[in-house]
């Protein structure tokens, strides 16, 4: 092999890379996904550390501090308040995160995953195939996955890694591949496909190095939108508490409603805002981070500006 | 033309009853309840249940039944008893009516503001808006509604009864004075609609038009309050407001953000420069050149998020209480009721396939090369 990349040539990925470092959209998503990551692993060196002399205050699910009424506001032994039951909202919230989390990676993969193979071999094969994978796609973007994840998690059997992974899979097969599809279906028209071809590279040699390098940035693009809808969803299932666990960031708001209206207190603000401004933002930062990069791949949005 | 509509419609069906069969083995692989185990009999009766429901028969006979029952138009019984159709058909109307104002809502802002926040180049507005309208594209549906709630709700209501616009049992015409002051009301803002509109386009005739459409505006809301009382009544029923309002904010987030995507796409484009080398004013080049060519792309975007939207509006309904799809698929979760979910997920799919297809139509009309495509 020899390479043949020039010093002052620019590639693709060098390219992309520069202007994802530009793009103030990509910043600011990976600045809160860092933040949320950070949260995400305060929880257990918090309660190693700082909360490790009371740890039945600061347990996630059954603590109480006996010591106040709640809701109570922020304090020093409380930065983020207690709900209305007694519980610390940010060992809450942290120890929430951990579902999130495994929401998120779990139904980015399954969408890159299904997305690529349905994608790819759709435009590979093309034919009588690719029509039946098109109007699979097409059904499943209008069979809503959010829906069928409502519909899963009410058996109460699946944990998050199975949910997320279902929600991928819908959503991979559905909008990714029709994106990753398309994608494919150009590159396949480009001649270098026919060079490759001709010098005796088999389909699986032309998959793999040449179709799947061209696709790769928009599949992440729209595996990073997959788990937009996959953590606002998996908001909605612990909100209405049909789900397998009872700690997610979802029943923090759903306890924060309840509990005012039963105990009849004040509006657990520090509660509420905890659990919603978390699903929000982290499904945000990754929604700014696809956007960020779909903006940045793109070379008609290049800096001549007329 | 007309060919091509019929292949789009035939594929349309083709596509509808892959959504219906997917919905139907999804159901029954998720929720194997039956409803005889949901309300806790003997195992004995349970089986007797069963029979009756026909749910011991193999899954595929099960398909192929609920199948030809679908083609026919009937989504069969709920396990109560009564039609799922004319459950559906009941709930309908809550659901359409809250999706159509907060989207049509949505859509006119979002189309709006995009174009102008893409268009003003003013660094920290474009990223100012694009986060405020991802947070809201993102916010989670039931905090948007408490807030609405909490901060909206009671004044809604005084703003209503100061409209004159009380809920009265009797069926009496509200008083004189609040008439005169919700038509004028009504007069003003469609007046100043038009205006607005005739001056954009430079059509002078319509710049002084505005003052007889004003008119017709103030009898047209005479005529509204009188006539539709009771529309105007459910127009302003508080927890549609505050639905349709909660729908608005998470639809106009992804409008927005689309648009404004789409207008600084095309920004770039050679015929702007054409354009301004031609002294053709800066307004006109942004509403008669660049928006009508994002507008498409931004549409069928939002045709890809529109599950998104369905999914909010279940939890929307779900937290303002409005009887509408989105409750009752809910409810049918919790007890398990197969058909009616079965029958739910169908009619979004309908209600999904016919946007998709009229979509279509509307792009092969505006975009030629489209047509070709498909074609092909």
């Amino acid at each position: 092999m020899i390479e043949l990349a020039y010093e002052h040539e620019i590639t693709g990925w060098t390219d992309t890379r520069r202007r994802a470092r530009h793009s103030k959209m990509v910043i600011a998503g990976l600045v809160l996904l860092g933040a949320f990551t950070v949260l995400a692993f305060a929880h257990p060196v918090l309660s190693a550390t700082v909360w490790s002399d009371r740890p039945d205050i600061y347990r996630p699910v059954t603590g109480h501090d006996p010591r106040i009424s709640h809701p109570s506001g922020p304090t020093i032994a409380h930065p983020l308040g207690t709900d209305p039951l007694g519980r610390d909202v940010l060992s809450l919230m942290t120890y929430g995160l951990r579902p999130s989390f495994i929401v998120a990676v779990a139904s980015a993969v399954g969408a890159a995953v299904a997305g690529l193979v349905a994608g790819t071999s759709a435009a590979f094969f093309r034919g009588r195939y690719d029509r039946v994978m098109t109007h699979l796609s097409d059904a499943f973007m209008l069979l809503p996955p959010p829906l069928v994840f409502l519909l899963a998690s009410k058996r109460g059997l699946m944990g998050p890694l199975e949910l997320g992974l279902l929600y991928g899979l819908l959503f991979g097969l559905g909008p990714a591949a029709i994106v990753v599809r398309s994608r494919a279906l150009a590159v396949m028209e480009k001649p270098f496909i026919d060079a490759a071809r001709s010098a005796g590279g088999g389909s699986r040699w032309i998959i793999t190095h040449h179709v799947v390098p061209h696709v790769i940035a928009h599949l992440a693009v729209v595996a990073l939108a997959a788990v937009v809808g996959a953590l606002v969803t998996q908001g909605f299932v612990e909100f209405l508490g049909i789900g397998e666990y009872r700690y997610g960031l979802g029943n923090l708001v759903y306890n924060a409603f309840q509990y005012q209206f039963i105990l009849d207190t004040d509006v657990p603000w520090s509660a509420l805002l905890a659990g919603s401004l978390g699903i929000s933002l982290l499904a945000s930062s990754f929604y700014m981070i696809s956007a960020g990069l779909r903006a940045a791949g793109d070379p008609r949005l290049s800096r001549r500006r007329v | 033309m007309l060919r091509f509509v019929a292949r789009r419609v035939f594929w349309g069906l083709v596509t509808l009853l892959i959504v219906v069969s997917l919905a139907f083995f999804a159901v029954n692989l998720f929720l194997p309840y039956d409803f005889a185990v949901g309300l806790g009999f003997r195992p004995r009766a349970i089986e007797t249940i069963r029979q009756q429901l026909g749910l011991d028969r193999p899954l595929v006979v099960q398909w192929l039944d609920y199948m030809s029952h679908f083609v026919r138009g009937d989504l069969g019984f709920t396990y109560e008893g009564s039609r799922v159709l004319s459950q559906v058909w009941s709930h309908l109307p809550t659901t359409v009516g809250i999706f159509a104002v907060g989207g049509i809502f949505a859509y006119l802002l979002g189309e709006w503001l995009g174009r102008l926040v893409a268009w003003s180049r003013h660094r920290h507005l474009a990223s100012t808006a694009n986060v405020g309208s991802v947070l809201l594209f993102t916010a989670f549906p039931p905090f948007l509604v408490f807030l609405l709630g909490y901060f909206g709700g009671q004044r809604l209501l005084d703003l209503r009864s100061s409209l004159g616009l009380d809920r009265n049992p009797g069926g009496y015409p509200p008083g004189l004075l609040h008439l005169l002051a919700f038509g004028l009301l009504v007069a003003l803002v469609s007046g100043l609609l038009v205006r607005a509109w005739a001056r954009k386009r430079e059509y002078a005739a319509l710049r002084v038009g505005s003052v007889p459409v004003a008119v017709a505006g103030f009898l047209v809301g005479i005529w509204l309050l009188g006539v539709w009382g009771d529309g105007v009544d459910w127009l302003l029923w508080r927890n549609g407001v505050v639905a349709a309002a909660a729908l608005l904010l998470i639809a106009f987030g992804e409008m927005m953000l689309v648009m404004s995507a789409g207008v600084s796409e095309e920004m770039a484009e050679d015929y702007v420069f054409t354009a301004r080398a031609k002294a053709i004013p800066n307004s006109r080049i942004r509403d008669r050149h660049v928006a009508p060519n994002a507008v498409l792309p931004a549409i069928s975007r939002l045709v890809t998020s529109m599950p998104y939207l369905i999914a909010g509006l279940v939890i929307i309904e779900y937290s303002t209480g409005a009887s509408g799809l989105g409750l009752l698929f809910f409810r049918s979760i919790e007890t398990g009721n197969v058909p009616v979910i079965l029958g739910i997920l169908a009619v979004i799919g309908v209600i999904g396939i016919v946007m998709r297809i009229v979509l279509d139509i509307v792009q092969a009309v505006i975009d030629p090369r489209l047509r070709e495509e498909v074609r092909a």
